[in-house]
């Protein structure tokens, strides 16, 4: 977290500030993206695990069973995250300026 | 994630049962083997497991390492006690005096073990089932 800065008065707005902003942003957008990133490779695991079920490979079915678990509490709890993000900016929108 | 340490675990101890489970099967398959590759008669699979360190995804912390084990299959060993004779000179694995040796298989043993290897999975299953239930339960902490 970024720690709160003082008010700058608006003709002298230090140069670093909008970048600083731009950091905060971007952070949260990487986060949300590796997660959706590692929530898709978990996915294709899964995928991967069932269809070599299905080719009668190596894996055993209860692999592929806990895969496509994995899989799916990944998924609700990136779709959880996203929710909360999702209220946390109605909320700001919402707000009387 | 310490979720997924649980489906490890448990998903080590589904396939080390599907590999006592498979020997069993062996066993009761070859109940009346008389003739082997090796010669004599079909000898008795036992499964014998050992407790391992799982291989964690994350970083946990130490006490979690020790505390937390898989299970493998440590050997396979044949039982070499001797088998029951049966008087049968018609048999072409009969000897001289026309006994043959038959495999040092009980059904009846086997059977209860079979028992006791599917209950062991279910147990396994029902951990998963239950860290599956914690994880949602966790995250309608959200809701």
């Amino acid at each position: 977290m970024q720690p709160l800065q003082g008010l700058a008065p608006v003709g002298l707005a230090k140069p670093d500030a909008g970048s600083a902003a731009d950091k905060v942003e971007q952070s949260f957008a990487k986060i949300m993206t590796d997660m959706v990133s590692q929530v898709n490779d978990q996915q294709q695991a899964a995928d991967r695990a069932v269809q070599e079920v299905h080719a009668g490979g190596a894996k055993n079915l209860h692999e592929a069973m806990i895969a496509l678990e994995e899989a799916d509490i990944s998924l609700r709890f990136l779709v959880q995250v996203r929710n909360k993000a999702m209220d946390a900016y109605q909320e700001i929108m919402r707000m009387q300026v | 994630m310490d979720l997924f340490t649980t489906f490890e675990i448990a998903s080590s101890a589904l396939k080390a049962q599907r590999i006592r489970l498979n020997t069993i099967s062996s066993n009761i398959a070859n109940a009346e083997t008389t003739s082997t590759p090796e010669g004599g008669p079909y000898r008795k699979k036992s499964v014998y497991f050992e407790s391992t360190n799982i291989p964690f995804r994350d970083q946990l912390n130490a006490s979690m390492k020790d505390a937390a084990h898989g299970v493998k299959v440590a050997r396979i060993v044949e039982d070499t006690g001797p088998g029951r004779k049966v008087y049968d000179p018609s048999n072409p694995d009969a000897g001289k005096d026309g006994y043959v040796e038959m495999p040092n298989i009980s059904v009846l043993k086997e059977m209860v073990d079979m028992m006791s290897a599917t209950r062991s999975y279910e147990a396994n299953t029902t951990t998963i089932k239950s860290a599956k239930r914690m994880a949602l339960k966790a995250l309608e902490i959200g809701r």
